[in-house]
């Protein structure tokens, strides 16, 4: 080819750029900085808005449910990124065996991960059911235990939502796991065997430390997700009971759309924002005292 | 001994899978339960209109009495909207990132894919008030062309595949005379078929299953999506569990046909792009 031709001028990239960009101003960028700004007013929708400086924050940082829904939120997250990152990789490991039908428990493990959450949270909440659920028959008739009614006690609920939002997603992670696994060249494998290492031993010192990239991408995306979670809690809990199960993303929700203190929704979608920043921030911080390089 | 491990293996294999598949098999098991029947203690496996002549009672009146045909249609509408305009609007910008220089595009890219963390809480108030100022409430056009025009994850895809392509076409397609609109509708699209089916699966089935926007945008009883009638059903009508349960087969059937059929794509551009764009 000859240098200088070009089938197309500099500009034909924006052309081609214009849908993106109106999406990305008008319903990304916009919102983000728009929120910011009010965040410092009461507005309500009905009133003209005015500014309010930093009452909302003041409001959120002096009331004691706050304090609380933010432990709820990582309370979940804990849950949902050990969860998934360990049950993950076990997964990953058991269908990465080569033994015939294991597409099939591959399809199984990862089913929920394409049902929606609603139908999700209706099945459990339905399993979980005090008195004819599933769940709470067979714990009283074949372990004559008395369970809680799980979705209704407030030491409860919590970590139940977060667990069943955690089995809709491990499969996810499996996949992801999976594709790590047959990443690692098998001749190390041999070479171990060889060596004379035990197969606990060789996923100690070989699967483990070769997978941190992947475990990096897993637990990166694991954060952000497990603030994902609107869906399952509006459906088993409305965040209750009183504030047991509510986390920031909830709350948001709830004061912007049922209370309609928009500007003070900001204000909490605003800490939300910082708490997610401030984590993925960190998690990049530490990636090279613990992610291999892999050339 | 490999024989009796590999035994262990599959009870330890399917162990596992009867906890990630019995739920749903438990719901569509009371789907063909009488009322009277899903609250027996202990539960039956058996439901007891199953085989019998109103076998598929629950699933008339969930679909015909409690219109969910009507919320499974419009959820089809919203869906299939949406993706087609993720495959739209990111194919044109995956190419522009991909194929074409200038100036700001990096700027660009590292902006879509930096909002892409911030959880979608954060913009919806501001969105709300924009639907709310266009006259937009109460239409399927909020749910719809927030996710017709940015996604993240489809450009990122059809951003990589189109680097792959080899430069040669692009010279003798160049030498044919093709300019950018030809060269991307005649020459790169058509190639990124998996792309391109993958992406409409995703989006498709991200849209089904949103719930927050339907929440928020819908109040007429006839524009709603599946996923909020099963949440406004369970409101009102606690005890239903058969016909909720049955309502819940309907929402999620759909997606569990295309899955079973285009597995390759879902789980392959799953793992490979991440959950939501």
């Amino acid at each position: 080819m000859k240098k200088g031709f070009s089938w197309y001028k500099p500009w034909h990239g924006w052309i081609f750029l214009i849908p993106t960009l109106i999406g990305l101003f008008v319903f990304r960028i916009g919102p983000i900085i728009f929120a910011f700004f009010m965040s410092f007013t009461d507005w309500n929708i009905m009133l003209q808005p005015t500014w309010i400086g930093l009452d909302n924050y003041k409001e959120l940082f002096t009331d004691p449910n706050f304090y609380q829904i933010l432990l709820n939120t990582f309370e979940f997250s804990l849950i949902y990124v050990t969860g998934t990152m360990v049950f993950g990789l076990l997964l990953a490991v058991l269908v990465n065996s080569k033994i015939k039908g294991i597409k099939f428990f591959r399809t199984a493990y990862f089913t929920p991960v394409v049902t929606s959450a609603v139908a999700v949270g209706i099945i459990w909440s339905w399993i979980l059911s005090p008195k004819y659920g599933l769940l709470n028959v067979i714990l009283e008739k074949w372990f004559g235990v008395t369970p809680p009614s799980w979705l209704g006690d407030a030491k409860w609920a919590l970590p139940t939502v977060a667990f069943v939002q955690t089995w809709k997603m491990m499969g996810y992670y499996m996949i992801i796991y999976l594709a790590g696994l047959q990443n690692i060249p098998s001749h190390l494998y041999e070479a171990a065997r060889i060596d004379g290492a035990s197969k606990f031993q060789s996923f100690w010192r070989i699967t483990l430390p070769l997978l941190s990239p992947t475990t990096f991408f897993a637990f990166t995306i694991a954060i952000i997700d497990s603030f994902r979670n609107f869906e399952i809690i509006y459906t088993m809990t409305q965040g209750g009971p009183q504030y047991a199960s509510t986390t920031l993303v909830y709350s948001v929700y709830v004061n912007a759309f049922v209370f309609y203190r928009m500007g003070y929704a900001s204000a909490v979608a605003y800490v939300l924002l910082g708490v997610v920043g401030l984590i993925t921030w960190i998690n990049f911080l530490l990636k090279k005292y613990w992610v291999q390089r892999i050339y | 001994m490999k024989f009796v491990s590999n035994v262990f293996l599959y009870i330890l294999l399917s162990a596992i899978a009867v906890i990630m598949v019995f739920p749903f098999l438990w719901m569509v098991i009371n789907s063909f339960n009488s009322e009277e029947n899903i609250f027996r203690i202990p539960p039956t496996l058996i439901p007891d209109k199953l085989f019998k002549k109103n076998m598929f009672e629950n699933y008339v009146v969930v679909l015909r009495d409690y219109n969910f045909l009507r919320y499974a249609l419009n959820s089809f509408i919203v869906a299939t909207s949406a993706a087609l305009g993720q495959i739209f609007t990111c194919s044109l910008a995956g190419f522009a990132f991909a194929r074409m220089n200038f100036r700001g595009k990096n700027l660009i890219f590292s902006l879509l894919l930096m909002t892409m963390m911030v959880p979608v809480q954060v913009t919806i108030i501001p969105e709300f008030l924009l639907m709310m100022k266009l006259g937009w409430l109460d239409t399927f056009l909020p749910l719809i062309v927030p996710s017709f025009l940015v996604g993240s994850f489809g450009t990122f895809m059809y951003k990589e595949f189109f680097e792959n392509v080899p430069k040669d076409l692009e010279d003798a397609a160049a030498i044919d005379g093709a300019g950018p609109f030809k060269m991307f509708f005649f020459v790169f699209f058509p190639l990124a078929k998996v792309q391109t089916v993958t992406l409409f699966i995703i989006a498709f089935m991200n849209n089904w299953n949103d719930l927050l926007r339907p929440v928020l945008y819908i109040s007429s009883e006839k524009l709603m999506t599946i996923t909020m009638a099963l949440t406004q059903f369970q409101s009102e009508y606690e005890a239903r569990w058969n016909y909720l349960l049955t309502g819940g087969v309907v929402a999620i059937l759909p997606l569990l046909i295309v899955y079973m059929l285009l597995q390759r794509y879902v789980v392959e551009g799953m793992a490979h792009t991440g959950l939501k764009g």
